[in-house]
């Protein structure tokens, strides 16, 4: 194996794990508001590190820069969807979970 | 001319609060009439939004008191004969304060005219200190809250909209033009075929006609903008570690076979405004897993957070110093953390209507 192809599965690996991590979160997690915490998670680092993975076997073409591009609209989108769930949860006046109640 | 008795000439003082602003001229003439036709005392108040502005703010007192410079000509020349009759005094205030809302720039000119015996406030009806941020109405509801007398300037003011987008606009829409056409290309691959080039003039075209409005709200300065691109690069790379470092700590608890989570609804007073900066911070705020921007009111954060850690990261204003160095400048990051200034609380109840303590 080169050493890019162990960077990739390394890459991949964790992209993968973080993504298990966001599943595992929300099928765990109590309410609406934590388990939107998760799901951030599968979108940043998951995400994230499967493009890396992804723009590292592409090698340096127009191709990366397009994965790059995919990554900045991700981290402007998730954040923005995650809030609009949150914000919907408050507006119905959604109590959040604790674990002391 | 004899010496008026100082309380009538204290009561009848105009304070005019200054910043740029096409009707400031007008303004300055009305309120000179008025002046005149009382005590003539009048005071040419400028509040400096310190670090709002951040990395302009040593030119922004410069620029201010430049304007109340001018201010004072306009009204020598306005009073004519009667100049002799007009006290005037310029003031720059808030400079060594943050001014951030309307109730912020109401308590810095309130102060002024306490501790000066004015009470009548004569505003610009463009005044606009913070930018784009719509603040007159509510900083003439607080100023007369603070028991001060507060009327508008009756100027005429629509001339210069058309005129002033015309100018702004065709920047932006140069800029929003020249941005989406290289997207454009970088999405069919930099063939630079001509047809890639026609159908990318075309469509670059469509959406800066249709968007160059509403794209850039701020007036565009390309120094600012290349200086915050910059500091965006330097920016990125930390919100990346910050990011990484908290989706091990929230991976941890998740797979963690009791899963510690306390969830706890926080609010944050942070120190960022305007629509960019918050939108940004915010943004930052819910990337990072274990914090997530529930509402967000002014610079009143609500954020949701799962776990003790990621609301020490938020107390301790990291993010919040990092966006404030994006947008405002290396001096203004160095800002006492929310913890420091007492601008953060845990709610008990998300439905609670602050104001209490828990």
């Amino acid at each position: 194996m080169t050493p890019t192809e162990i960077a990739v599965i390394i890459f991949l690996g964790g992209g993968l794990f973080f993504t298990l991590v966001a599943a595992v979160g929300v099928i765990r997690l109590p309410d609406i508001y934590s388990r939107a915490h998760t799901a951030s998670q599968a979108d940043t680092l998951g995400a994230g590190l499967t493009l890396v993975a992804v723009a590292l076997t592409l090698g340096l073409e127009i191709s990366t820069l397009k994965t790059v591009l995919l990554l900045v609209f991700i981290f402007i989108t998730n954040p923005t969807a995650a809030h609009a769930v949150a914000r919907a949860a408050h507006e119905q006046d959604i109590e959040p979970w604790r674990e002391d109640r | 001319m004899p010496e008026e008795p100082p309380d009538q000439a204290v009561d009848e003082a105009i304070l005019v609060p200054v910043g740029e602003s096409v009707t400031l001229r007008n303004t300055v003439a009305y309120a000179v009439r008025e002046a005149l036709a009382a005590s003539g005392e009048i005071h040419f108040v400028a509040p400096l939004a310190s670090s709002a502005i951040g990395d302009v703010s040593a030119d922004g007192k410069a620029e201010l008191e430049e304007l109340l410079e001018r201010a004072t000509v306009w009204a020598e020349e306005d009073a004519g004969d009667e100049a002799a009759d007009l006290r005037i005094e310029t003031a720059v205030v808030g400079a060594d304060e943050y001014l951030f809302g309307p109730d912020d720039y109401a308590r810095v000119l309130t102060d002024y005219a306490r501790s000066h015996g004015v009470e009548r406030v004569v505003v610009d009806p463009e005044y606009s200190p913070g930018g784009n941020v719509p603040l007159l109405r509510p900083l003439q509801v607080a100023l007369v809250e603070a028991g001060l007398t507060v009327e508008e300037a009756p100027v005429d003011r629509p001339t210069r909209r058309g005129q002033l987008l015309r100018r702004g606009g065709l920047l932006q829409f140069a800029t929003l033009f020249g941005v989406s056409f290289l997207f454009y290309q970088l999405l069919s691959g930099f063939t630079l075929s001509g047809f890639d080039l026609v159908t990318g003039v075309v469509s670059a075209t469509v959406v800066a006609a249709l968007l160059h409005r509403i794209a850039f709200s701020d007036r565009m300065r390309l120094g600012v903008i290349a200086k915050r691109l910059v500091r965006l690069a330097i920016f990125v790379p930390y919100l990346v570690y910050e990011i990484v470092v908290s989706n091990l700590l929230v991976a941890y608890v998740v797979l963690h076979p009791k899963m510690p989570i306390e969830p706890r609804t926080v609010e944050v007073r942070s120190a960022v405004w305007g629509g960019m900066p918050v939108t940004t911070l915010a943004n930052s705020i819910t990337l990072t897993p274990g914090t997530l921007t529930v509402r967000v009111r002014g610079q009143d954060f609500m954020v949701h957070s799962l776990i003790p850690a990621a609301r020490e990261g938020l107390f301790d204003g990291s993010l919040e110093r990092a966006v404030r160095f994006v947008f405002y400048g290396r001096d203004a990051a160095g800002i006492s953390t929310p913890r420091e200034r007492d601008d953060c609380r845990i709610l008990d109840t998300v439905t609670e209507n602050g104001g209490e303590e828990d």
